[in-house]
């Protein structure tokens, strides 16, 4: 019951702007019908409605407001999302409808001194163009406004996806992999390891694990370091 | 296209570089307090058993509904300043309250339950008298509203008109009042002072006057001022020279009845069938008593005593809110709201329990200062020893021991306190902030807010709650008072105590008086301050100190003569050898006037420079020096090919924004005048044509950001104006005003700004290494925090190999607000009046206060957290990978050893 009965209210409403809508088109210059409704002369009345999709008007429409032109003219919504701005003088304004939760975009209204609305796109940059936007005024929400940046979070898959991380992962999966892949029974294939581990490692006893780490790691990189880190590991052999 | 996605890269560059809110620091280090104002109107919704709610009506314009239960706001709408927005009665029937706002111009109907607005309707000219619900056979269905010559019905369901008609005799008769008592007749009371009531009769089908009587009534001088109607046509008025209760019936019309009192304060309520009106009357000093009595009869209602405790520090109560009630048993009970001369509301239950307090005057901040908590005992001990010259190293090492000693003490009782109260219930732990246990926090993020508002009263809040901690209400204050705060004496200076001196000046008169306080318990200090018999034209903190390390505060009077405050003699000295670097300037800006002043040895004043701005054209508006406690870092700016462009860092220079009286948008114009305050020299003068104000000016470094309205392109403006002494520095140790002989370098930039700005500010850190950022407040409630990087007039338009060295943003013509830049996120601040911005200990964080109708708190840190472990530090990761780590090693060596013992055996 109570449902229809807002829903009465609303078709009237809705047929109350269709009214004023066909009012302010089919009004020539000179005509001076819709001002002489208007009660003080010169002031009018801008009208609209806000839409925020999906989400009931009781739930938002209690924190939100009107501003014409920052808070030189101020509007509340009514319960059905609809609201009109009393006693704006003629002249070109920037409504805006604000909610703390949702964002809707702003609408530039010319009101000509005889009373003739449009509504249109705002743009600050050129001033003078004209995108039209439907008057009264249909202001849809944008969405919900994004007030907070998103923490960087730490997950497995970014971690394994580091560059770095990949650098260091692949080589070593080839060290622990190839041996098992490569028949090291082979004796050729045995003579050419034998061989480019003498190349690596001229001492042949192992002294620490970490030393035999990096020489595995530098070993695998790259033949040009190799070299490096033999001297390296030479002169570190000698110093002891 | 490759300049777009470089200006794209450019963004994604700087959006990675600005800092803004995480979702999880909400509510972490910011608070906000709502604030209706000073309450005009109020009623208690009764419509239904179980409704918790009180709807207010204030004198800023704010009509909001309050839980009963806690004090919190259920919504809120905040109308435009001003008269148009005034609202002159509140009527409430069922679901709908009806406003009368703007002098009877505007009727508005709001539904309660939701907040929203159901229908607003323009009313007819006229002065507003009085409005009342029409109720007929049981069903209110239409509303009266008077005016001064008028009287008009409308519906209540839409609003229009149902008929109008003239009142008779409006000439001589004042009507104040309608009335309608439910049985198809509107009464119009009207008053001829000092004479006789008038009563006017009409029919609710038509309008016709069915009635006229008139009653004598000579004490009577206003209705709504004394009077009030209580149901079944019962007028009720309080007669307060001699005490008495006046009733008369309006359906009978007889004579009125006295019926004495001894009372302060009245207010009539309705419960149900009964009326009673609440009597407050002084108890003793401290407290008073309210009783209830039966509006019908007279007759004081039993076991209705309630105790209301007057705060000393807080004003004498004014107003009485009564929310009456039947009881189960049929009786009346009652709660009632008090509202007190410094506009805090007390909701009270029997017998004299205070549910919640609201301190109204924080809508209505004039000026705030923060400062820093005092050294616990041990802190102080520990600062001490580096105060002292060194007296052997032996001491000095036991002195060291003993300190840390009690440090350890202190730790492991902070330690004991917090087991002790993890085993308390929550709701018990909170509740201990108190003046005595407040002390500063490591980084000195705790700060105490001086506040200072338009009513007199001042608080102290602590920073990190939001909890008012003390709260000192200043009577005799004239209503169009202004005040300037002053913080003479820090926490630094540990015997002595901290020491606050608010200067309140009547702005008609100019006469201007002191009260000195200590800002860390609000209690009015020792010293005793100076009587002004003179007008005061200008005030000065000095950085000279006293004995007693207060600064010292110079009173300039309008014979231009001088007073210090303190003047012991070491003060007095200590002026008359630095005199001749005493420079101030004082502004008229009725005559258009800007003259410097010197001070003379013997506190006298010579003039040595002016600048007369014709009024005729030109009117001052603003004048902003910079803040005497900001730091620069740097001198210059390092440019892409690697040499240095040194600021123009006069702390002496002044911007002075002038409009034009002409405010025809063809002709209007504003100006800024960057004046040397020491010499009078205009070092630049910019005027922006096709402008007008609001100017909104920050002044800072080397820089002037000011914002204004273009009446051309009807858009929001910012413009910047950076000064530069140019590559080389005059002199690079000293700055002098009067040793300055090249003008420097001027770069202007403007852009477009998508909004209106309510205020602006800009950040504030311990050393100045951090980058500046701009607060700004917006009509919409945001706070913005825009960098100062794109407030830059280097910004170039095409882009070089050196600009993108430097890291200049190309120009763009239009600055954009972003919501991520919000640092309030949805904690909207409604009409921010000030941002007060305050450094803390740490370098990268700066304190802010946001105030207007609400307050808010929080930190802001414009170049991330560099100094300190972010708060999403994520210490599971690095300790579990140190861990892991550690294990690995021990479990690779054990492997180790163990293949390497296998390889010994083979």
């Amino acid at each position: 019951m109570l449902s229809r009965g807002s829903l009465s209210r609303l078709w009237l409403f809705v047929h109350a702007t269709f009214v004023v809508v066909s009012c302010f088109t089919d009004m020539e210059p000179g005509s001076g019908v819709g001002v002489s409704s208007q009660p003080n002369g010169d002031r009018f009345k801008i009208e609209g409605r806000a839409i925020v999709p999906g989400v009931k008007t009781h739930d938002w429409v209690s924190s939100a407001r009107v501003l014409v032109e920052g808070e030189e003219h101020v509007g509340f919504l009514r319960t059905d999302g609809s609201f009109a701005v009393n006693d704006v003088p003629s002249g070109s304004y920037v409504v805006e409808v604000v909610t703390p939760t949702y964002r809707f975009e702003p609408v530039r209204v010319d009101i000509t001194s005889k009373g003739k609305m449009r509504a249109r796109l705002v743009n600050y940059i050129k001033t003078s163009e004209v995108i039209r936007q439907p008057y009264p005024l249909q202001i849809r929400s944008v969405g919900p406004h994004s007030y907070f940046m998103k923490r960087e979070t730490w997950g497995w898959t970014d971690f394994l996806m580091n560059p770095m991380v990949m650098m260091m992962v692949l080589p070593l999966l080839i060290i622990v992999l190839l041996p098992k892949v490569v028949n090291t029974n082979d004796p050729e294939m045995r003579k050419e390891m034998e061989q480019s581990m003498n190349m690596l490692n001229s001492n042949p006893e192992l002294p620490d694990v970490s030393e035999l780490m990096t020489k595995l790691f530098s070993g695998s990189k790259g033949s040009s370091k190799a070299g490096s880190s033999s001297k390296s590991s030479r002169t570190v052999t000698k110093r002891r | 296209m490759a300049k777009l996605i470089l200006l794209l890269l450019n963004w994604i560059f700087l959006c990675c570089n600005v800092a803004a809110v995480f979702e999880d620091q909400v509510g972490k280090f910011d608070w906000r307090q709502q604030y209706v104002g000073k309450v005009r109107f109020s009623h208690f919704d009764s419509h239904m058993q179980s409704s918790k709610k009180v709807l207010l009506a204030s004198e800023s314009n704010v009509f909001a509904a309050l839980n009963t239960r806690t004090g919190e706001l259920f919504w809120r709408h905040v109308d435009k300043t001003g008269p148009e927005g005034n609202i002159d009665a509140l009527l409430q029937h069922g679901q709908d309250a009806v406003l009368v706002i703007g002098n009877g111009h505007l009727l508005r109907s709001w539904d309660i339950g939701v907040g929203g607005m159901n229908w607003e309707m323009v009313l007819d000219p006229g002065s507003f008298r009085s409005a009342c619900l029409v109720g007929h056979q049981g069903a209110v269905k239409h509303l009266a509203v008077l005016k001064k010559t008028v009287i008009s019905l409308h519906y209540l369901s839409n609003g229009h008109q149902k008929w109008v008609e003239n009142l008779p005799e409006s000439e001589t008769v004042d009507f104040q009042a309608v009335y309608s008592g439910g049985n198809g007749e509107v009464y119009a009371l009207g008053v001829v002072p000092n004479s006789h009531l008038a009563i006017v009769v009409y029919s609710l089908e038509d309008g016709e006057i069915t009635k006229q009587v008139s009653v004598e009534a000579p004490w009577l001088s206003s209705i709504p001022a004394s009077c009030s109607v209580i149901s079944r046509g019962l007028l009720t008025c309080v007669d307060s020279t001699t005490m008495s209760l006046y009733t008369l019936d309006l359906h009978l019309q007889l004579e009125m009845t006295q019926i004495p009192l001894q009372a302060l304060l009245a207010s009539f309520a309705t419960a149900g069938e009964k009326t009673v009106v609440a009597v407050m009357a002084p108890k003793n000093k401290t407290a008073c008593s309210i009783n209830l009595f039966s509006a019908e009869t007279g007759r004081r209602l039993l076991e209705t005593t309630l105790i209301f405790t007057v705060d000393p520090n807080g004003g004498k109560p004014e107003k009485l809110h009564v929310q009456a009630f039947l009881k189960k048993d049929d009786s009346v009970g009652y709660r009632v709201m008090v509202q007190t001369e410094d506009h805090t509301l007390t909701f009270i239950q029997q017998p004299g329990r205070v549910m919640w307090t609201r301190e109204e005057a924080l809508s209505d901040v004039v000026t705030m200062e923060m400062v820093d908590l005092p050294l616990t005992g041990a802190q102080a001990e520990l600062e001490g020893e580096f105060g002292k010259k060194a007296d052997g190293l032996m001491s000095m090492v036991m002195k060291r021991l003993s300190s840390q000693l009690i440090m350890l003490q202190a730790w492991i009782a902070h330690l004991w306190k917090l087991f002790y109260d993890a085993r308390k219930p929550r709701s018990q732990v909170k509740n201990d902030v108190s003046i005595e246990n407040l002390s500063r926090d490591e980084f000195n993020l705790q700060k105490m807010m001086v506040l200072v508002t338009a009513s007199g009263k001042l608080f102290g809040i602590d920073s990190k709650t939001g909890d008012i901690l003390w709260k000192h209400y200043l009577e005799n204050i004239p209503l169009n008072a202004a005040f300037k705060l002053m913080v003479q004496r820090t926490t630094a200076h540990f015997p002595h105590p901290p020491q606050c001196t608010l200067l309140i000046k009547d702005k008609d008169t100019g006469l201007a008086t002191l009260h000195v306080f200590n800002p860390i318990f609000g209690r009015r200090s020792q010293v005793t301050p100076p009587a002004l018999p003179q007008p005061i034209l200008q005030s000065l903190l000095l950085p000279l100190m006293d004995q007693d390390y207060a600064k010292v505060l110079l009173l300039v009077d309008d014979q231009y003569k001088v007073s210090a405050f303190p003047s012991t003699k070491n003060v007095l000295q200590q002026l008359q050898e630095t005199a001749s670097s005493i420079f101030f300037y004082l502004a008229d800006s009725g005559q258009g006037r800007l003259s410097g002043y010197r001070l003379r040895t013997d506190l006298s004043t010579e003039q040595v420079w002016e600048v007369v701005i014709p009024t005729e054209t030109q009117k001052i508006v603003s004048i902003k020096g910079k803040r005497s406690n900001e730091h620069v870092h740097s001198q210059g700016r390092v440019m892409g090919d690697r040499s240095v462009l040194y600021k123009y860092l006069n702390p002496n220079l002044l911007a002075v924004v002038t409009e034009s009286t002409d405010l025809h948008q063809e002709r209007s114009f504003i100006g800024i005048l960057l004046i040397d305050g020491v010499t009078g020299r205009i070092i630049h003068e910019a005027v922006q044509r096709k402008a007008r104000g609001p100017v909104h000016v920050v002044h800072s470094e080397n820089w002037v950001v000011y914002e204004y309205w273009s009446t051309k392109s009807r858009r929001n403006e910012f413009s910047v104006i950076e000064l530069y002494e140019g590559m080389d520095l005059y002199n690079s140790t000293v700055f002098s005003s009067l040793d300055r002989p090249h003008a420097p370098q001027v770069l202007q930039q403007s852009y477009i700004f998508p909004s209106s700005i309510s205020t602006m500010e800009a950040t504030l850190t311990e050393k100045g290494i951090t980058s500046r950022h701009l607060l700004v407040g917006l009509p919409s409630g945001g706070i913005l925090s825009l960098p100062k990087m794109f407030l830059d007039p280097r910004r170039p338009e095409v882009i070089s190999e050196q600009s993108r060295e430097e890291n200049l943003i190309p120009y763009a013509p239009e600055l954009i607000i972003r919501t991520e830049w919000f640092i309030n996120y949805n904690q909207t601040v409604s009409r921010v009046r000030g941002i007060y911005t305050a450094p803390s200990g740490l370098e990268s964080t700066c304190l802010v206060v946001a105030y207007g109708l609400d307050i808010y708190h929080t930190r802001v840190y414009p170049s991330k957290q560099f100094d300190v472990l972010k708060d999403d530090y994520d210490y599971m990761l690095i300790s579990s990978v140190l861990f892991a780590l550690f294990f690995a090693t021990m479990i690779s060596k054990r492997l180790a050893e163990v293949k390497l013992l296998n390889r010994a055996w083979r």
